[in-house]
């Protein structure tokens, strides 16, 4: 039996392509282009590493507007099987708790599973809570900060990357994984397969589907709210200009303003 | 199945007191970030009139408690086990869940590090309660004693508030290094609470079967940070760097673009998806200032650019900058800098 492999993923809008509104002072998103948190792509390569050598089945899961859909079927163009995605006005403005349960909700639908990957946080709000979230609502063990998975039997064996080294540990499955930024090369999608997968179609999941009432999603079923915003005090810089010959002269200024400190003085 | 459930709000609010932090520990040393949330964790509790408890887990618990208990608490409480001698999230998670549903916090703080971080969701969901992430800001509304939770949202562009107003605890992760360190005091009244826990064999299935300490390349808290990007145009180039790097006693950064090409582990990685630094001194060598790199660095003390284009995005973030190619002007630096060093070593 191939192994059955679930991967969550989320669309983020790219942040070079954000604004604030002078006026208003909020976030304008509209413009920005959608693209695979960074992390997740990681997480999609890890799944199609064992895919490679041991044969898996892969699903990709995601919750967002219709347009995710693209998301999709980019994961569908390097190997992924299927796509789902959980769209539906009513999930807007969840915050983790309620995407946690969501998400997890779609695992009454689909098949059983043997990993879990998620990438370990998302670049737009960096909590790194979803895939930890879900694995608590599964009650099913979870591994963070991933750096490479390797399948053994009915285990895996999972090396973390911490603060002051890496860890390695062995967990039988079914297991949550989130995987590191960086911790791999994702490949890239082949056209021929983008192709495939836009006739293949993804599978859309609503709040009625997933039985889900809607006071418990979204907006209205989130603990937290956001409250107010400020913009950050930038502190004004000068931009001293020094030529490569005025490189002694540069580190005189920088002894004096305190910059860098020369003995015990 | 799945059991399905909405995140329903406790009742009655006023039973939840206090405030817990959670107190991270290793070979008998409490993680730093840990102690900036104790000090937090006090300065709320007076605020609100509430009693601060840290909270620990581990198998030898007796001297780390202790010392936890210096730093102003009016409890400890530390769940201990041989089985839990290395971290593990089901059965942490598990255990503090378990005694924050009987004790009822008002507050929980924990320090934002990969441990922390893993733990925080597990407890929110099984607590039903909701988590501001990476908060550099906390305060307290005395009235509504609510627990006013400020992070940075995409990007550093803005600080968001975040609030809780109906869940209890009130959870948080903190940005470590963003709070002042406490002082060391100890209350006279404060009581150690030791509670000897058996942890069930369903919980055991996480085996650690090797640690690889690495060598540890702390960048969030390092003094000086330089860093190299692009403009190397070459790995080799980090040997430039990484000499100005030592001669300043710092630690050397990178930019994505480099990171990505495999000059330069990940771990060096400065910007949006890789640290946020603050150090006193920033060098960027060959960095052009892309917003992604910007918000991971632009709030250090003083900012040292090197770049050939005059009108490159970085030099308006810099305090100083040097016009030309960094293949002489990183060398002339380093030199100049040990040749200050030499100098005011022979003046004594």
């Amino acid at each position: 039996m191939a192994l059955k492999i679930v991967v969550l993923i989320k669309q983020v809008p790219d942040a070079e392509e954000i604004f604030i509104d002078p006026v208003k002072f909020t976030l304008n998103r509209s413009q920005a282009r959608g693209i695979i948190n960074p992390a997740d792509e990681n997480a999609i390569e890890a799944a199609l590493k064992i895919k490679d050598e041991t044969g898996a089945e892969i699903t990709v899961l995601t919750m967002g507007p219709p347009a995710a859909e693209t998301a999709l079927i980019e994961c569908m163009g390097r190997g992924v099987d299927k796509g789902i995605l959980i769209t539906d006005r009513v999930f807007a403005a969840a915050d983790t708790w309620a995407t946690s349960l969501t998400l997890a909700a779609a695992f009454n639908i689909m098949d059983d599973f043997d990993i879990i990957f998620a990438g370990e946080s998302t670049t737009d709000s960096g909590t790194g809570h979803v895939g930890p979230g879900v694995a608590e609502f599964l009650g099913i063990d979870q591994v963070t900060y991933s750096v490479n998975t390797k399948v053994e039997g009915k285990n895996v064996i999972v090396e973390r990357s911490l603060e002051d080294g890496i860890e390695v540990v062995n967990v039988p499955m079914p297991v949550l994984i989130t995987t590191l930024i960086g911790s791999n090369m994702p490949r890239r999608s082949t056209l021929r397969m983008k192709i495939d997968a836009l006739k293949k179609g993804i599978t859309v999941m609503d709040h009625e589907k997933l039985k889900l009432p809607p006071e418990w999603v979204g907006i209205k079923g989130s603990p937290t709210v956001v409250g107010s915003l400020k913009i950050p005090d930038e502190k004004k810089r000068e931009g001293k200009k020094y030529e490569v010959e005025e490189i002694p002269k540069l580190v005189d200024d920088l002894i004096e303003k305190g910059a860098i400190k020369i003995g015990d003085a | 199945m799945v059991e399905l459930r909405g995140c329903d709000p406790p009742k009655n609010l006023d039973e939840y007191r206090d405030v817990f932090v959670y107190v991270q520990h290793k070979n008998g040393k409490i993680e730093r970030g840990s102690l900036e949330m104790l000090g937090m964790g006090r300065e709320l509790a007076d605020k609100l009139d509430e009693k601060l408890v840290g909270i620990m887990v581990g198998s030898d618990l007796s001297k780390v408690a202790e010392e936890a208990a210096n730093y102003n608490c009016d409890t400890v409480i530390g769940i201990e086990s041989p089985d839990l001698k290395t971290f593990s999230s089901v059965p942490f998670s598990h255990f503090i869940s378990e005694t924050v549903e009987d004790y009822k916090p008002n507050i929980f703080l924990l320090s934002g590090t990969r441990e922390g971080r893993d733990l925080v969701s597990r407890i929110a969901i099984r607590c039903n309660t909701g988590v501001a992430a990476d908060c550099i800001e906390l305060d307290a509304d005395k009235q509504n004693r609510l627990l006013i939770a400020w992070r940075p949202s995409f990007g550093d562009k803005t600080i968001d508030q975040i609030l809780c107003r109906k869940h209890r605890p009130q959870m948080i992760t903190s940005r470590p290094g963003s709070y002042k360190l406490p002082e060391k005091n100890r209350r006279k009244e404060v009581k150690i609470d030791i509670r000897k826990v058996k942890v069930p064999d369903k919980m055991k299935t996480v085996r650690v079967v090797e640690f690889r300490p690495k060598e540890t390349l702390d960048l969030t808290t390092a003094k000086t940070v330089v860093s190299g990007g692009f403009g190397l145009g070459k790995p080799e180039g980090f040997k430039y760097v990484e000499d100005l790097a030592k001669e300043l006693d710092g630690v050397v950064g990178a930019s994505r673009p480099v990171v990505d090409l495999g000059w330069i582990p990940y771990d060096h990685q400065v910007g949006q998806t890789g640290r946020t630094v603050r150090p006193h001194l920033y060098v960027a060598a060959g960095i052009s200032g892309k917003i992604q790199h910007l918000v991971g660095m632009k709030d250090s003390e003083f900012i040292v650019s090197i770049n050939t284009d005059p009108d490159a995005e970085i030099v308006k973030y810099s305090d100083f900058y040097i016009h030309g190619n960094l293949y002489d002007a990183l060398p002339k630096l380093t030199e100049e800098i040990r040749k200050r060093k030499s100098g005011s070593k022979n003046k004594v």
